[in-house]
């Protein structure tokens, strides 16, 4: 009869931890350590992100403005507000017009560039990679600064091109948003681009000269043994992006300010503008809550998508 | 060794984190400080803090706020006064944050449509009725309308005032003078009559010398009072009623003055951009992109006219009876209420050496760039090198208007009005309901 190996002994009851085969004392301390490394993170994670969340869920029921004295429970009135509010719905339906066509151009256009430039020497490699991030390292400010004097209505540098008199581009209701959309996607192209590069870097060369060897095309070789393996950077693209751009704000205040007649204000323009310029605290709480349920929603459902393909 | 290692790690990140987080009664850092002379004790020195918007030399790009304090400090060394430079896109942001975390500065600097009408009337400032006792009359002798609007609806003052001036626009006197447009102005007295204002603007754009007359900027929320006053004075209409209880832009003078501006964009005489704001049309009028600017006063010429290449001439905005009302700007000082009676007191000490000494303040009004609010102070820039540019400004105060901007509901309705401005001149929406719209909208946030 074959003997049992000792290390397959049942350790004995209430002294030894069954999968890792350590001592209950010992398990409890490194579990102890491992806590207390967390722990700085924690307190920012808590202190930071969740109990913000839960004070800002809280202010949303309240009635509150900067005379905080005057504070009074409102129930779900601000909710209601929102409902009938219409610049609220303006600028929820241009936040999405924005997520809508940035995010899938965004990304589109990210692996495009990103596998045109992947196969080059690494001198031109890096050069488009600089490139393509210097607008996310350049500051907002300054990338707004050289957009507007471009699309200045009487000096600017697209009317003289296009030889389209003196549109006003950004005070135009019909073209102001695809203005903020084309900016935003420059901006945004850097990260997912030198992202792709490196997740391409990472596909595994055997399997792509096996399939090679196959036939297969080059059009088969990224659909079945390219893309699946970038998908959780295709994944963290998409989220990202889409987070980005609900939270889109700085293009706004410096180059619209939401107009003309908010054709441009987006979500998180409108709770900016409601909590500082009207300092109605309480319903900028309310819009926040219905943002962050959105990106929520949204994530959730990119998650699902990405999973469900790679299934 | 391990364990000692993961303790002191461990230790180590909450003591950074505590010192991170740990609160302070002492003042946060500021931008500037001037410390107090004279060695004395710690415990015997006041630190206050002075928030200031960007008016003249009292914040801008060429602050003198060291040179202020010291002077205060020669007088007063047991006062410590630290500052702070906000500018006017992200100011209110920084104050309402400010109020919102209980960490408000003890003095800042403002008009009253800020002071008065929006943190004093939410309790928020000191009342300065004691300040005003031995001044009001000094005040008073200027303009009744600053005392008006530094008092809240409680009858509190909650504004001690330095300086005013009228807001204006102006022509490029060159343009004009080639245009032949010249003849439609009083140079004299720099008023023209709304048909002038016409005729100016058609000689102008038939003359292609820019390339566009005028530019009605409809972006933003700054430089509202350009605008404001270009409507009202077209045809002598009023923004509020009299007690500044209820806008009044849809009456029938303000109606028709919109339907002229919108006549005068749609026919090509004159622009209207929704995508320009107040300092974009500046910048344009410097360029030479358009030949006159809604939003001059001395301190934007102070700014732009180094850059301007030819003559900006100050004018008063156009009116059919050729009699002007001008917008005022009043800026001055408040305290907030922060509970310390040593600091509100040391405040006012500050306050009062800077508005009411004999050398200081005609010094302080003359950094702001505007003019002084006290009648005893008479002219602050005579035998100075900056008389003869102050002059033009100087000759435009006697058209002072009503000083409306502490009517309720003021920070809304600046964004109704800009609304407006753009439905009408860039959307072609009907004058009388676009005005009926921003009445209703501006009179139920009163």
């Amino acid at each position: 009869m074959a003997q049992a190996p000792a290390a397959a002994k049942p350790a004995k009851k209430g002294r030894r931890s069954e999968f890792s085969g350590m001592s209950r004392a010992l398990v409890r301390r490194e579990t102890i350590s491992a806590y207390l490394f967390l722990l700085p993170s924690l307190i920012f994670f808590v202190g930071f992100v969740l109990v913000p969340m839960g004070i800002c869920v809280v202010y949303s029921f309240l009635d509150m403005g900067i005379n905080t004295s005057g504070t009074t429970f409102a129930g779900f009135q601000n909710y209601i507000e929102m409902a009938g509010d219409k610049v609220f719905w303006q600028s929820l339906r241009n936040t999405v017009v924005i997520v809508v066509v940035a995010v899938p151009a965004v990304t589109a256009f990210s692996l495009w560039v990103g596998s045109a430039i992947y196969p080059m020497h690494a001198a031109w490699r890096s050069f488009f990679r600089c490139v393509f991030y210097l607008p996310v390292v350049t500051g907002t400010v300054a990338v707004t600064v050289v957009w507007k004097w471009i699309f200045n209505p009487f000096t600017g540098l697209l009317n003289k091109i296009l030889h389209t008199g003196t549109l006003d581009w950004l005070g135009n209701e019909k073209t102001a948003i695809w203005c903020i959309i084309l900016i935003l996607f420059t901006t945004s192209i850097g990260q997912p681009i030198v992202l792709y590069v490196a997740a391409l870097g990472n596909v595994d060369k055997s399997l792509i000269e096996a399939a090679q060897v196959d036939g297969a095309t080059k059009l088969q070789v990224f659909w079945k043994i390219k893309w699946p393996q970038i998908m959780p950077t295709t994944l963290y693209v998409l989220v990202i992006t889409t987070i980005n751009s609900f939270q889109c704000f700085a293009l706004i205040q410096l180059l619209t300010s939401g107009g003309p007649n908010g054709s441009t204000s987006t979500l998180m323009y409108y709770i900016f503008d409601v909590a500082y310029k009207y300092q109605r605290f309480g319903y900028a709480n309310a819009m926040g809550v219905i943002l962050a349920l959105i990106i929520a929603a949204f994530s959730a459902l990119q998650f699902k998508a990405a999973k469900t393909g790679n299934e | 060794m391990k364990k000692f290692l993961a303790l002191l790690l461990s230790m180590s990140m909450v003591f950074a984190l505590a010192a991170c987080g740990g609160g302070s009664t002492e003042t946060p850092a500021p931008e500037g400080s001037a410390p107090a002379d004279g060695g004395s004790g710690d415990a015997e020195v006041t630190r206050i803090t002075l928030w200031t918007y960007p008016i003249g030399q009292w914040g801008g790009t060429d602050p003198q706020l060291d040179t202020i304090i010291a002077a205060f400090n020669e007088a007063h060394p047991e006062i410590e006064v630290s500052y702070e430079l906000l500018d006017y896109t992200n100011g209110d942001t920084q104050v309402t944050s400010a109020i919102a975390a209980s960490n408000t500065p003890d003095i800042i600097m403002e008009g009253p449509e800020r002071l008065v009408s929006n943190w004093g009337a939410n309790g928020l400032m000191v009342d300065l009725s004691d300040l005003w006792a031995d001044t009001e009359s000094d005040i008073a002798a200027t303009s009744q309308a600053v005392v008006s609007a530094c008092m809240g609806a409680d009858g509190n003052y909650y504004e001690y005032p330095l300086c005013m001036t009228t807001h204006c626009m102006a022509i490029n006197y060159e343009v004009f003078e080639q245009a032949g447009a010249l003849q439609y102005i009083d140079e004299e007295t720099r008023t023209w009559t709304t048909d002038g204002f016409v005729a100016a603007m058609e000689a102008v754009a038939a003359s292609g010398l820019v390339s566009t007359p005028a530019i009605v900027y409809c972006g933003g929320q700054g430089g509202d009072q350009g605008t404001r006053a270009l409507v009202n004075n077209l045809y002598s209409g009023t923004y509020t009623n009299a007690d500044h209880t209820a806008y009044t832009a849809n009456s029938p003078e303000n109606v028709e003055a919109l339907t002229l501006l919108q006549t005068l964009v749609n026919d090509g005489t004159i622009s209207a951009s929704a995508s320009f704001q107040a300092s974009d049309e500046l910048q344009a009028f410097a360029n030479q992109t358009c030949a006159v600017t809604f939003a001059w006063n001395a301190s934007n010429k102070a700014a732009y006219a180094s850059q301007a290449a030819f003559t900006p001439f100050a004018m008063a905005f156009p009116s059919d009876d050729g009699v002007p009302e001008l917008c005022g700007g009043i800026w001055g000082f408040g305290i907030f209420d922060n509970g310390d009676a040593a600091k509100i007191e040391a405040a006012k000490t500050f306050i009062q050496f800077v508005c009411d000494d004999a050398v200081q303040g005609p010094e302080s009004v003359r950094l702001t760039g505007f003019f002084p609010v006290r009648s005893s102070f008479g002219d602050v820039y005579a035998g100075t090198d900056q008389a003869e540019q102050m002059s033009e400004f100087q000759s435009l105060m006697p058209y002072l208007g009503d000083y409306y901007n502490v009517t309720g509901g003021w920070t809304e309705q600046r964004t109704e009005w800009f609304n407006m401005l753009q439905r009408i001149l860039i959307s072609g929406g009907d004058p009388q309901t676009e005005a009926d719209a921003f009445v209703e909208a501006s009179n139920a946030n009163i």
